[in-house]
């Protein structure tokens, strides 16, 4: 005979709690993400066309916003001189979390056609960690909207953490700026 | 009293609720006009519960301050606001000028939040906003004075039962030039293009918005979907002779508020001292000879 | 001390006690002013609310006092400004050149305006006008500028002779120099004359266009602890006299009736709302955070002139009440800036920045007093505002409508520049070790702001006390506390309390939200949005400047047409000076024996 005893519902430890919060905040993030207008290479012209009539990419919820600390997405879009490094990890340490990390084109994979200039980087994901790549040189405007959706289902399954890798190994990301740029935070703004 | 203030609260939670639906649907409108999809009608909601999901960044006490300032003198302000003849919940005490200037108290917390967070274009967004404030006023208020003066009353619910009255029109119509300025004023107050000088997303990264982010812009979305509530609201009572029940209310609001979208998604923005030669130019000439007309000749419709 | 005139007499005792105290030292000279100005308001409040004071002179020959209500009024409102403000002169006293005078000539300043304001007698009025134009006159010099001090003397003393122009007008009619009777007695051309020669007096004074210019000079070079002083209380003397003329010398020109006003009254009402429009487009240029606040004393003595131009019993006690809330808000701010200026050594918006941080007491009495200024509620300014513009409406007086409104709405402007400018933004290195106010200075300020919140919520006992003035002067008291706590004007009913509560409860529901959701990450001023440049200056990322630029071009080139008009009518005058001595005093004694000559026969030609 099954016992009458009543069993109390499992208390959930923080974090359970902590993890239910941030399950329905995943739904709310991964329908409504905003992206930084922030184009730095060749590959943002695939842009206007991702978010006018005819790939609509209000229809998923996403829309340009001004401010880092406004925006969900840093969206690279092309190749990073030296130069833009600097200010795209400055960009990146000032979003707020969680935020999310989308390399459009090959360069951020591995450099695209620029890979032995001396004043582009090869691998961004050695200085911030990216959730998607989308590549082609340039990517389709369907391949663009494909990399959203894809970021969307990546948030769903809970696997877009580059934020928590970031934190976690932050000195490895540190070393390998320091080694490529020498100083992030320039103090000389007009000579670098 | 707890009664009146649970129904002045309902009323206020009522109004955001609508505004944000309302607002969705009209992203949607716009959407179709433009040949594409658009978002789903309750995309508002999802923005604004993701930001209050998200950690931001502080500058300190005054810049959280601000923030509660402000969404807690809006929420103050859409406390007294009448909906139909019947729901209001401080009777009588709905004047019209606690309107006007609780909101001012809900925009100096959002100013005082915005300068503090110590960026410049912060102040600069602000000092657009106060100037623009500063043109659209006065047109409205000579309006809101013949208005005024007309009835004998300054109590909002007041007014729509006069003008609900056998034999009266709608300001609108009664007072054709004044409500003509009327909705000239309220796309001035509600921030629409071609006024929308003080967010200037690509001249002054967003105006006092840009060190936002997480719960504090969350709950600058909320006041500004309360306040947009208000605004809406008063031209509804001032101008449309308020509503005997809710759903006249309602398609009265949606009305306004999509006829309003529809005429600013086909403008560009003006420059802030445009703004200012604009209103104090034609609409304050109609403003005033409107109230000549009706206050020292009768000629009212 | 129930007495008026013993109250007058320990003043001037103890103004010339402290002259020798100050020489041993001088703390001890201020200590003492701040006791004898406490216990003369002290005195004043508690037997003026209760009609107990005392008129009957002893030893001062040829003196009488009369209590009114008016008066009374007044007088509280002065006497606490002056306790208040003399707890800054221990801190401020030393660096001046004269100190050992400093607090002689603020007390007995103090005495003429209690002489001022509770005399019957227009001789007597005249006697402490000028008291307290002299000893006023003497202490603004101390400040940063000798020139203001002249400035100052001659508007004001254009308006005292004025004044005793129309005094002696008013005894070749009636006989007598007496205020009720003389007043109320008038006719015809003679009333106009009075009346205008009273409202000259109290323009000047008060600081309304056309006799503006001293204002900005005077206020913004007078020193620190006296500005406060000078414009929350004595301009309260040109009201005073605005308020004899409008008031109570009945009608002096023929009425309009579509509006129901005197021709007179409507063209002062008009000059009045050119005082708020002309203040408020000054203020928004100021740089000076002194100069801009005294910009704001001409815009609300435009809103006093303009109340009490309306004939109308719920204008008089917006007149009243905006009196009062005004007092107290300019005070406060005035206060915060002397202790700004006091710890930073300058009153420059464009120099500082981010006091906020170093000073946050002095930030929140700051931002209460302009919350009060700008007619917010809760606050006293918004109860006066809501009243005139009961008033106004209800006459149906559009032109006027447009000022006060553009006024009230620009008020918001000038007084947050200031705020944003001075207070808030990037901290600049040079004041990050500065402190708070000490703690005497403290207290007064956090006083004031106190009494602006309660100004704004609870008015109802202010507002009998200005019921039973109303009355004094002749018109109906207003309906007040029918149901409680709330106002009746003439289309609306005001409940401050209930505003007040309901905008505690929405802040309440604003910070549980705010509580319940997650930590923010804290972060320095300077981490900030600068499209990923590297900005190390702080200088560079504050924004003071020429703050309103945009609106400013719209009207920067008619900003000094009144000084060029002023300047212009001074050097009218030296050339007519110049003139008279080519003709009548040149070198050669012939042509003065000429003209004496020729002068006397003239004069005498009828009688020879």
């Amino acid at each position: 005979m099954k016992s009458t005893k009543f069993t109390p519902a499992r208390k959930l430890s923080k974090e359970e709690v902590d993890r239910k919060w941030w399950e329905i905040g995943d739904f709310f993030r991964r329908n409504s993400l905003w992206m930084l207008m922030y184009c730095t290479g060749c590959c943002a012209i695939e842009l206007p066309p991702a978010m006018t009539s005819a790939y609509d990419m209000e229809r998923l919820g996403m829309g340009p916003m001004a401010t880092p600390r406004q925006a969900d997405i840093l969206l690279i879009s092309g190749y990073l001189s030296v130069k833009s490094l600097r200010r795209v990890i400055y960009t990146y340490e000032q979003m707020g979390e969680p935020k999310y990390v989308v390399g459009l084109g090959s360069c951020p994979i591995n450099g695209g056609i620029y890979h032995d200039s001396h004043a582009v980087i090869n691998q961004l994901d050695q200085y911030i960690p990216v959730d998607t790549y989308v590549a082609g040189c340039m990517p389709n405007t369907e391949s663009v909207m494909n990399g959203f959706v894809d970021l969307m289902e990546q948030i769903r399954n809970k696997t877009a953490n580059g934020w928590v890798k970031y934190k976690e190994n932050y000195e490895w990301y540190k070393k390998n700026q320091k080694a490529a740029l020498g100083e992030v935070i320039i103090h000389d703004e007009f000579h670098e | 009293m707890l009664l009146n203030i649970l129904i002045g609260f309902g009323v206020a939670f009522f109004g955001f609720v609508l505004q944000t639906s309302v607002a969705g649907v009209n992203r949607k409108i716009i959407a179709r006009l433009q040949k594409r999809y658009g978002p789903k009608w309750y995309q508002e909601f999802l923005d604004i519960f993701k930001l209050l999901s998200k950690r931001a960044t502080s500058h300190g006490w005054i810049f959280d301050f601000g923030v509660i300032m402000a969404l807690g003198g809006i929420i103050a302000t859409a406390m007294f606001m009448p909906l139909t003849n019947n729901i209001v919940a401080f009777a009588g005490y709905d004047n019209f000028f606690i309107f006007v200037y609780l909101i001012a108290v809900g925009m100096l917390g959002m100013a005082m939040s915005a300068s503090g967070s110590g960026n410049p274009y912060a102040s600069i967004g602000v000092m657009r906003a106060l100037t623009t404030m500063l043109a659209y006023e006065v047109p409205f208020m000579v309006i809101v004075l013949t208005i005024i003066k007309l009835t004998g009353f300054s109590s909002l619910q007041a007014i729509a039962i006069a003008q609900q009255a056998s034999g009266a029109n709608w300001f609108l119509i009664a007072l054709p030039l004044g409500g003509v300025v009327g909705i000239i004023c309220l796309m001035g107050m509600l921030g629409k293009k071609p006024f929308e000088t003080y967010i200037a997303p690509a001249e002054i990264a967003s105006g006092p918005m840009v060190e936002y982010g997480g719960k504090q812009l969350g709950m600058l979305f909320i006041m500004h979907e309360i306040t947009v509530f208000i605004e809406v609201s008063l031209f509804v009572h001032l101008f449309l002779g308020g509503a005997e029940n809710i759903f006249i209310f309602l398609a009265k609001y949606f009305a306004v508020y999509t006829v309003v979208n529809l005429i600013s998604n086909v403008n560009g923005r003006l420059k802030i001292d445009q703004v200012v030669k604009f209103y104090y130019k034609w609409p304050l000439i109609m403003a005033v000879t409107q109230a000549i007309i009706a206050i020292y000749f009768g000629w009212v419709i | 001390m129930a007495s008026i005139e013993i109250l007058i007499l320990i003043l001037v005792a103890s103004g010339i006690l402290s002259y020798f105290l100050s020489k041993l030292n001088t703390t001890a000279g201020s200590i003492l002013t701040i006791f004898s100005t406490m216990f003369v308001f002290a005195s004043l409040a508690y037997y003026g609310f209760n009609d107990a004071l005392v008129t009957t002179v002893n030893y001062l020959p040829g003196f009488s006092f009369e209590f009114t209500y008016l008066g009374a009024y007044f007088a509280i409102i002065v006497a606490f400004v002056y306790s208040m403000v003399s707890f800054f002169h221990p801190y401020f006293v030393e660096k001046y050149q004269y100190k050992n005078a400093y607090n002689m000539l603020f007390l007995l300043s103090l005495a003429g305006v209690l002489g001022a304001f509770f005399t019957d007698n227009f001789l007597q009025l005249f006697f402490f006008f000028e008291l307290i134009v002299w000893t006023t006159m003497f202490l603004i010099p101390l400040g940063k500028s000798k020139s203001a001090a002249v400035s100052y003397f001659g508007f004001s003393a254009a308006g005292s002779f004025a004044m005793l122009f129309g005094i002696f007008v008013m005894f070749k009619e009636v006989g007598s120099f007496d205020i009720t009777a003389g007043l109320a007695s008038l006719s015809g051309t003679n009333a106009v004359l009075v009346f205008i020669s009273f409202l000259i007096a109290g323009f000047a004074k008060l600081g309304v266009f056309p006799l503006h210019i001293w204002l900005p000079v005077a206020h913004g070079n007078a020193p620190h602890p006296f500005s406060p002083v000078l414009s929350g209380a004595l301009v309260k003397l040109g009201a005073f006299v605005a308020v004899l003329a409008l008031v109570r010398i009945s009608p002096a020109s023929s009425v309009i009736s579509a509006i129901s006003l005197p021709y007179a009254h409507y063209i002062v009402a008009l000059l009045g709302s050119l005082s708020i429009v002309f203040g408020t487009l000054m203020a928004i240029r100021e740089d000076d955070a002194k100069k801009l606040l005294a910009y704001s004393s001409m815009s609300h003595g435009g809103y006093i002139i303009v109340a009490f131009s309306l004939l109308d019993s719920v204008a008089f006690a917006g007149g009243f009440y905006h009196i009062l809330a005004h007092a107290l808000a300019s005070a406060g701010a005035f206060m915060a800036i002397a202790a700004v200026a006091r710890q930073t050594g300058t009153t420059k918006m464009s120099e500082m920045g981010g006091i906020i941080h170093k000073m946050p007491i002095t930030y929140i009495v700051y931002l209460v007093a302009i919350i009060s200024m700008a007619g917010i509620p809760p606050m006293g300014g918004f109860i006066s505002k809501w009243l005139i513009f009961q008033a106004v409406i209800d006459k149906g007086l559009i032109f006027i409508t447009i000022a006060v409104f553009f006024g009230s709405i620009g008020s918001f402007l000038y007084v947050f520049r200031p705020l944003a400018a001075l207070f808030l933004g990037q901290e600049f290195p040079q004041f990050k070790k500065i402190k708070e106010a000490p703690i005497l200075m403290l207290l007064p300020m956090i006083i004031i702001t106190l009494l602006n919140i309660y100004t704004g919520v609870l008015p109802n006992a202010i507002l009998g006390f200005i019921n039973k003035i109303n009355v004094e002067v002749g018109y109906a008291p207003m309906v007040i506390d029918s149901p409680a706590f709330t106002l009746t004007g003439y289309n609306g009913v005001l409940h401050p309390l209930l505003i007040a509560g309901i905008f505690g409860f929405g802040v309440v529901v604003a910070f549980i939200i705010f509580i319940l959701l997650k930590k923010s990450r804290q972060v320095s001023l300077m981490d900030t949005y600068t499209a990923a440049n590297f900005i190390h200056t702080e200088e560079l990322l504050h924004y003071s400047v020429d703050f309103y630029a945009p609106l400013e071009r719209l009207y920067e080139k008619y900003t000094t047409k009144m000084t060029d008009f002023y300047d212009g009518l001074a050097n009218k005058v030296k050339e007519l000076g110049k003139l008279a001595k080519y003709l009548f005093m040149s070198k050669y004694v012939e042509v003065a024996i000429f003209w004496i000559v020729a002068i006397l026969a003239f004069l005498l030609w009828g009688e020879l």
